[in-house]
């Protein structure tokens, strides 16, 4: 027997929601351990968006657009993500980049990286308590799960639909991991190709496994700017799998580096 | 109940891997492959229509598929019969690749490249059952069986009415 506990915030312009597995047994003790981690966790990833939102003019991300703070300056985290974003540009051969808006830019990169640090500061302990079984948190529709490891819980992760609403056109099952979707489902363009500027086009979405969420977005990100038609950099990209929906509704997906199709041979 | 081979391929080995497919509505979908030579080796006991299973790769053109279940069993709830199934290696412009699959309940558990290419060769594993199951392949309806979504972004005003809220609130 167990229940999944959800916490809801609003937090980056959309829902960060926090979803503990436990069995019937945990306590009252536990379940404070429980309330209060979730809202650790929440505190810590608005304290980042307070750092690095360009949507506030008092961030230091913004005052360092305007050239009135330098990275030496910043906090610390502001310096670590910079180098994690060079690092990403270089491994996605620049489809990833947070330079594309005039500036610097971490906003695709930070939400992931946020669940990524909150989580393991504050939820991943919380999978000592013995009564725990498994941690999750989704972040607008990017995923972060942990589960104790020899518990049987599964976490499935239905991949959304992008041309129907509410319908999914996936399911991946993983205990511990990421899954993040890139693409223009239900937010418009809102991934552009850093060469010419423009939306990629050719994708409708890309999703991607991957051992964090900062790694998994980034190459979710890619992934749309790379579009349905070019699979080449899934060889070399440190994800597990993932699929790609095109502009025309069909689905390619990729496991381990090679693609699989399933193809009528009767 | 008819039964339909269906071919796996991966297509950047290009790469065939049989597999049956029991689907109930009986008909025989329609290939759109050259028949070539692989013989059936999966078949289950109420396979009515002998099917003469035959695909040539689209991406590579001397692939031989080569289908060996180890402990083929009808799935209950999906297209795909369990086993194993390693496809023989062939050469695609990334050099040799060969791929096994590990099916298990009707989901793809598992997908090793037991080969790649020289010039880049790992021995990458998925520990996880990570690999996506897609939902036009499976028989029920798993939407109803997920604990989260991703890829349905939300503004703080659309979660009320996302998918997730709808689970969560079913979950509560």
């Amino acid at each position: 027997m167990s229940g999944v506990r959800v916490w809801t915030r609003e937090l980056m312009g959309t829902v960060f929601s926090v979803h503990v597995v436990g069995d019937a047994s945990g306590g009252p003790e536990q379940r404070a351990a429980e309330d209060l981690a979730a809202a650790r966790f929440f505190d810590e990833v608005s304290g980042i968006e307070r750092i690095f939102s360009t949507f506030r003019d008092d961030s230091e991300v913004s005052r360092i657009r305007r050239g009135e703070l330098d990275f030496a300056s910043a906090d610390p985290r502001v310096g670590t993500v910079a180098a994690a974003c060079d690092e990403a540009e270089t491994a996605t051969a620049g489809r990833f980049s947070v330079h594309w808006r005039g500036g610097f830019d971490p906003t695709g990169y930070v939400k992931g990286w946020s669940v990524d640090i909150a989580g393991a500061g504050h939820l991943e302990p919380l999978l000592r308590e013995p009564g725990i079984r498994a941690l999750g948190v989704n972040a607008g529709g990017d995923v972060r799960v942990w589960s104790r490891p020899e518990t049987p819980w599964t976490w499935r992760v239905g991949v959304a639909d992008p041309a129907r609403r509410g319908a999914i056109v996936a399911t991946i099952e993983l205990t511990s991991g990421a899954v993040a979707t890139s693409g223009t489902a239900e937010r418009g363009g809102h991934i552009i190709e850093p060469a010419s500027g423009r939306p990629a086009g050719g994708a409708r979405s890309a999703t991607v496994v991957g051992a964090d969420l900062a790694t998994a977005d980034v190459w979710a990100t890619a992934a749309v700017v790379a579009g349905a038609e070019d699979l080449s950099w899934i060889r070399g990209a440190p994800v597990a799998s993932g699929l790609i929906v095109s502009s025309d509704g069909g689905v390619r997906r990729f496991a381990n580096g090679v693609e699989l199709c399933i193809v009528p041979a009767a | 109940m008819k039964k339909i081979v269906y071919g796996i391929l991966a297509t950047l080995s290009g790469l065939v891997l049989l597999f049956s497919y029991r689907t109930s509505l009986g008909e025989a979908v329609p290939t759109d492959v050259q028949p070539a030579q692989a013989a059936p080796s999966v078949a289950t006991p109420h396979s009515a229509a002998t099917p003469s299973a035959s695909t040539t790769p689209t991406a590579s053109a001397s692939a031989s598929a080569s289908a060996s279940p180890s402990g083929a069993a009808p799935a209950a709830t999906s297209g795909l019969t369990d086993g194993t199934f390693t496809g023989s290696a062939t050469n695609t412009r990334y050099g040799p690749v060969q791929v096994q699959i590990t099916v298990t309940g009707g989901k793809i558990v598992d997908v090793q490249a037991v080969e790649y290419p020289t010039d880049n060769s790992r021995d990458r594993q998925i520990n996880e059952r990570a690999i996506p199951q897609l939902v036009s392949e499976t028989l029920n309806a798993q939407s109803a069986d997920i604990h989260l979504v991703s890829g349905a972004t939300y503004t703080s005003q659309g979660y009320r009415d996302s998918l997730q809220s709808a689970i969560d609130q079913a979950n509560a």
